[in-house]
């Protein structure tokens, strides 16, 4: 049995924002956001508008910066970086607006592969900052399958990169954690419809519970569908809980998440 | 918001046996007693994997056998039924018949994994409206024309869709406002706020609560119920009264009158 208030400290770092046109969100607004995770006891969600993933990144990652700006507290923003619509300039947009603290691309979305020329400046960035990069991930896909992360670990070690999904599908995730079983700069986050606890499971068995990070996808899909999995997953504590939110706290340094300085940080 | 709201809910789906390709682990008897103890269930409605994936018809004996096992659990079993084809299915009207006798509590159809149109089984249709017994079905195994075919011809007959997915809200809500039969259960109902949005456009009454244990993580619809913006009253509605509605009326064996 479970109570209807959460247990956990929960930071999703897998958050989109606003409407999407092949089909209808109810009520996908930022306000509606923090409602939810004021019932699923989120503290900070990390995300990407739809319009800046789906058609204009330069116009969607005005959108994010204003959903932070009207709930700074609880939302970060991932800087949407599209190779084909000049992602130098929204590379110094996001150095210079420290609203931003990671970097999301969407290399099936976009249809260039995350090995590509093009993504150059993205990786080159993350590793020069400690700017985490979170990017789509799909299993058999010609552009960011799992297996196509080990080329960017190799030429970017030092470049913290999530895989989103983790692969999706059951396949996926087993390419996904043996990529990231090898490379210790790559993350696995567990959105996903077809994700499963004992999924989750593998990964914090094989990859370690240090680097399985919770994500939702929300208001792509509901928050609850993927929190309830790690939530029911068969986990310690103790790893459920470095899922939910202590890996993010450790992954996000470069500009630390809102209420609560980033792991490794000093006051000053 | 009171905790207790989250128990007794009825699992509106619940498969026994193994799927080919899942990393849920096989389920029988003992996992899914231990499946209605982990969520404080006040029951479930059971069919058989093997019943999608290998034996139509035969399978449906291995859901009546944890329904009558675990009767005084509150465990239905679901039916699976096809076209009457000569050497697999005498008639349609003889399989109700003996689902009635047996104490099934609903049939699921799957024309597309079985290849078949819906429109053959007119025969069964009317079996299950007159047996006040509701025909369940995945969304990706019909069109939605030829569901609201079915709903429309059979005014009586409830329809449980099952599976929805995230992408199918404008089709939903085309079916529902034109159907008062047309239900809906919570596996994979992963719309953002597709809970609530049902609840404040009055269509709560049309929602189930229900896992797919078995096939799907259970977690997904026990958290989205529990931590939704539904009030307790709405939540128990889902949790278990809509269930209580269509299949507690059951006053023949294995049922939980």
């Amino acid at each position: 049995m479970i109570g209807r208030r959460p247990t956990h400290r929960i930071i999703d770092v897998h958050a989109h924002l606003g409407p999407y046109s092949l089909f209808y969100i109810p009520e996908p607004d930022v306000a509606t956001m923090v409602a939810v995770m004021d019932r699923t006891g989120t503290e900070v969600t990390v995300l990407s508008s739809n319009r800046a993933i789906q058609q204009d990144a330069h116009l969607g990652n005005s959108q994010s910066l204003a959903a932070v700006d009207a709930y700074p507290g609880r939302v970060a923003a991932y800087a949407v970086i599209n190779p084909w619509q000049d992602p130098e300039r929204e590379l110094e947009r996001l150095a210079a607006d420290e609203r931003f603290v990671g970097i999301k691309v969407h290399p099936s979305l976009h249809r260039y592969p995350v090995t590509g020329a093009r993504y150059a400046a993205v990786w080159a960035f993350a590793e020069s900052t400690g700017c985490p990069v979170l990017s789509h991930s799909e299993h058999q896909s010609p552009y960011d399958s799992p297996a196509m992360f080990q080329t960017v670990a190799e030429r970017y070690p030092g470049s913290q990169v999530i895989l989103g999904h983790a692969g999706i599908t059951p396949a996926g995730v087993d390419e996904a954690i043996e990529t990231a079983s090898r490379y210790a700069s790559l993350w696995l986050e567990v959105c996903g419809s077809q994700m499963t606890g004992p999924m989750i499971g593998s990964m914090v068995d094989q990859v370690g519970s240090g680097r399985v990070l919770f994500g939702s996808d929300f208001p792509f899909i509901d928050q609850r569908m993927s929190l309830g999995r790690v939530v029911c997953a068969p986990l310690t504590e103790s790893q459920r809980q470095d899922v939910l939110s202590g890996n993010a706290r450790k992954l996000f340094r470069w500009r630390p998440l809102p209420g609560e300085r980033g792991v490794g940080q000093t006051n000053e | 918001m009171s905790d207790a709201v989250t128990s007794g809910w009825f699992d509106a789906r619940v498969l026994t046996g193994a799927h080919p390709a899942s990393l849920q682990p096989p389920t029988g008897r003992d996992a899914i007693a231990e499946h209605l103890d982990r969520f404080a269930l006040s029951g479930a409605l059971v069919g058989a994997m093997a019943s999608w994936l290998h034996d139509p018809i035969g399978g449906n004996a291995e859901a009546s056998a944890i329904a009558h096992n675990l009767a005084d659990r509150g465990v239905l079993a679901c039916w699976t039924a096809l076209p009457a084809t000569p050497g697999e299915l005498d008639s349609l009207t003889a399989l109700v018949d003996r689902a009635v006798d047996d104490g099934v509590a609903a049939f699921r159809i799957h024309p597309t994994s079985h290849g078949f149109s819906p429109g053959l089984l007119d025969e069964l249709y009317a079996g299950l409206q007159v047996n006040r017994l509701p025909l369940c079905i995945d969304a990706a195994e019909i069109s939605w024309p030829d569901l609201t075919a079915i709903a429309t011809r059979y005014p009586e007959l409830p329809v449980i869709v099952s599976n929805l997915g995230y992408r199918k809200l404008r089709e939903l809500w085309a079916a529902l406002d034109g159907h008062t039969n047309i239900y809906v259960d919570l596996v994979d109902f992963a719309a953002h706020q597709g809970v609530e949005w049902l609840a404040a456009n009055g269509l709560v009454d049309r929602l189930l609560f229900a896992t797919a244990f078995g096939l799907r993580d259970p977690g997904e619809s026990v958290v989205r119920l529990a931590w939704s913006g539904l009030d307790d009253a709405t939540v128990r509605l889902v949790g278990s009264g809509n269930a209580d509605r269509l299949f507690g009326v059951r006053s023949t064996a294995g049922g939980r009158s």
